[in-house]
């Protein structure tokens, strides 16, 4: 439609490194003008060049501009976001505990259920994120409830948001006995079949991952499995996952939630782990949990592409979480002392499907005419400021369109 | 007095609720609070109408909670309000220390406004009280004190503060002694000091130094201890020694202590009862990229434990917003 044609004006690009004695110092950049059309960049010309145009023009007051960002881990359909504050309960029962809850307290929930999700797809927005892949309960005490609640507020977003559901037997696949609900779900509009923990909360690894592994092949679906477990409890369940990935041919649709068990093992053999979940296409995606983060730049560094999501945004699991994945890039950077010029800037990859502006070398890689206008403006000089500093989102474009934020 | 007035509609926490014996969430209610010359004076229920005929200011029904103390800060070496710069790589401490000491001069802003910007953002965040170090080395004699010591003046009546007297490069290493004293002689509060081991090379003779300063100035002690695992802990047990044997109980504090982190939980209960004899308070900075003292341990066995946003945004460390609620919020 061309009444979404418009000029973005005056936006900042990083354009290159600067070196000092062969060290990168600061990130050059320049502004642009570009041309946005049918929810892509059509063209891109510098901001020194008059442009003669009849289409609209929205200024983006040299604030830099990003690629919009994705938060690969998130429940939209059992948060308390919106609503009035609860702290989770003590988990005297651990897991367990969690679990019983949520036997009588989804169905609670569950009237609003679409308006809270809605609120939190509002702060993931404005946190700059344009596209979000959220777990979904499917099990015996809510049914497939949630999951229409979800699709409603998703319907609702679709202009704003891209989001892909995973049909999630959060009280375990087996455990619950909950095949027919994931089948069913990935019917409805869920696009992947997940999963927890197939040792501690199926009791059978072996049995489960097939379960899981047949109903994604049926469904034509990619696969998103929870994994707490640890040490090499979860190794194991990692290596048999890649295995049954193989055989299966799904290799690049399978991603491992949380594997936790990489924080408990050794860098060697981390290392060698790493290298057969990247033989296999298998991605990770990590919340960064403070108290026991995987050696994520680690992972990275072996070829497993690694993603950043929010998980809970305070629900009774969580009292924490934000929404706002720069944030989490900012703290993996702390996290792993990524403090220099590069090293931020890189970190914005694990937020954005793996797109900097600037390649390790420097080259300006991103944007370029044919991209999806999916971006955010920011408040910053650089990259590696926008994570360092986490810097104010000014406004965030969904294909092409303005969805968070004015730009006049 | 014109600065007396009626804060209405606070709330304020007054239990818990319970549910079979647990705490399930915390009970609040509202309330008018009369403030006068400085203090809370009168706590009255929000039922209850004013008759007076004192200025009020609405709370609006949100939470009252005590403002927050910043307890470990360096107001002298924030980029804030300068331009961007990422860290850059340095070998070890000592490389840090070059850099800090060439890139601060070049700067287009003063540290006092630097200083001011950080404050603004502490005052916006809750904080009340701020803890700064101030770096004291040769080339700098006491510059950054004066700066930063008209920046907090320029915030007076809004926050109030300590300063420490802070030889950043090294109480023996840097030859700082005089230049600490004359700090303590100029306002400052404390005297500091960094890794008696790894920067000075002489723990005994450092501490030893650093505790005469104290005495000699009638002053407290906040000491800067990364030293890892058993150095860091033997570092400790001499400071408590000391710090009895010079009758310092209550003065001395340890900023980051990151030896407590690196033991095991038996030997760090037994550290936490020699610092709880000693009355040194331990602060941290809550830090991600390592581990740190088991603070709720500290606090079962009695240690005064306190938490700082360190480095924010300067030539150590591209992080940090001064948000202690937030550093609250990490442990």
């Amino acid at each position: 439609m061309l009444d979404n044609a418009f000029w973005l004006t005056n936006a900042r690009l990083e354009t290159g490194y600067h070196y000092e004695n062969g060290i990168v110092t600061g990130t050059k950049t320049e502004p642009f003008h570009l041309r946005i059309e049918k929810g892509k960049i059509i063209e891109l010309v510098k901001a020194d060049r008059p442009i003669e145009t009849n289409l609209p023009k929205r200024e983006a007051h040299n604030y830099l501009l990003l690629p919009s960002f994705r938060d690969m881990h998130i429940h939209i359909d059992k948060t308390y976001y919106g609503g009035p504050w609860k702290a989770p309960s003590i988990p005297t029962k651990g897991l367990l505990t969690r679990l019983e809850e949520e036997e009588d307290l989804l169905p609670r929930l569950l009237p609003g259920a679409e308006e809270r999700a809605k609120k939190l797809l509002d702060l993931v927005l404005s946190s700059g994120s344009t596209h979000i892949r959220t777990h979904c309960n499917v099990d015996p005490f809510i049914g497939l409830k949630n999951l229409e609640a979800v699709l409603s507020a998703v319907e609702t977003y679709k202009d704003k948001v891209s989001v892909e559901i995973v049909a999630f037997p959060q009280h375990g696949l087996l455990r619950s006995k909950s095949v027919t609900y994931v089948r069913e779900a990935l019917r409805m509009g869920a696009s992947l079949v997940g999963g927890v923990d197939p040792a501690t909360v199926d009791d059978n690894i072996e049995k489960s991952l097939h379960m899981v592994m047949e109903l994604a092949v049926e469904a034509n679906a990619n696969v998103d499995l929870h994994i707490h477990d640890p040490g090499h409890l979860g190794i194991f369940t990692f290596k048999r996952l890649a295995a049954l990935t193989e055989e299966a041919g799904w290799q690049g649709r399978v991603t491992i939630s949380h594997a936790l068990a990489f924080a408990d093992i050794s860098t060697k053999e981390a290392s060698e782990v790493a290298e057969i979940l990247s033989h296999q296409g298998i991605s990770i995606t990590s919340s960064v949990p403070i108290g026991r983060t995987i050696p994520i730049p680690l992972l990275q560094s072996k070829g497993v592409s690694i993603s950043l999501g929010d998980d809970s945004i305070t629900d009774h699991w969580s009292p924490f979480g934000k929404g706002d994945s720069l944030e989490k890039a900012g703290t993996l950077a702390e996290r792993f002392g990524l403090s220099d010029e590069r090293s931020l800037g890189q970190t914005l990859g694990y937020i954005t499907g793996g797109v900097t502006p600037l390649n390790k070398e420097g080259k300006s890689i991103w944007p370029n005419v044919g991209d999806n206008a999916n971006l955010v403006l920011v408040d910053a000089s650089c990259s590696a400021e926008a994570v360092a500093r986490r810097a104010e989102r000014k406004a965030v474009i969904f294909n092409g369109k303005v969805v968070y934020g004015a730009l006049t | 007095m014109n600065s007396n007035f009626w804060l209405t509609n606070a709330g304020l926490e007054t239990g818990f609720q319970f549910d079979n014996g647990i705490v399930t969430g915390t009970k609040t209610e509202f309330f008018h609070l009369l403030i006068k010359n400085g203090k809370i004076e009168q706590i009255i229920s929000a039922d209850e109408i004013l008759t007076d005929d004192l200025p009020k200011k609405d709370a609006k029904h949100l939470l009252v909670l005590p403002s927050f103390v910043e307890k470990h800060c360096h107001l002298d070496k924030t980029l804030l309000g300068d331009r961007w710069r990422a860290v850059t790589p340095v070998k070890n401490i000592f490389g840090r220390f070059e850099t800090e000491k060439t890139v601060l001069p070049t700067l287009e802003t003063s540290t006092q406004e630097r200083a001011e910007k950080l404050l603004d953002i502490y005052l916006k965040s809750g904080v009340t009280h701020v803890r700064t170090h101030v770096d004291l080395y040769p080339e700098v004699g006491l510059k950054n004190l004066e700066e930063v010591q008209k920046a907090l003046q320029t915030f007076e009546g809004k926050l109030s503060y300590e300063i420490v007297a802070f030889p950043q490069h090294g109480l023996l290493l840097s030859n700082a002694k005089e230049l600490v004293r004359e700090a303590v002689r100029q306002g400052a509060n404390f005297v500091g000091g960094v890794d008696p081991a790894t920067v000075d090379g002489d723990i005994e003779a450092s501490l030893q130094e650093m505790v005469e300063l104290a005495v000699d100035g009638n002053v407290g002690i906040d000491l800067h201890l990364h030293d890892a695992d058993h150095l860091g802990i033997f570092t400790m047990k001499r400071l408590a020694k000391l710090t009895k044997e010079a009758g310092l109980q209550g003065k001395v504090a340890i900023s980051h202590a990151f030896g407590l982190g690196d033991i095991s939980e038996v030997q760090a209960e037994a550290m936490a009862e020699i610092l709880e004899d000693a009355g040194i308070t331990i602060i941290t900075s809550v830090p991600l990229g390592r581990k740190f003292p088991p603070v709720g341990l500290l606090h079962r066995k009695g240690v005064s434990v306190a938490v700082g946003c360190d480095n924010i945004f300067d030539v150590w460390s591209p992080f940090g917003n001064g948000d202690v609620l937030e550093r609250g919020g990490g442990v």
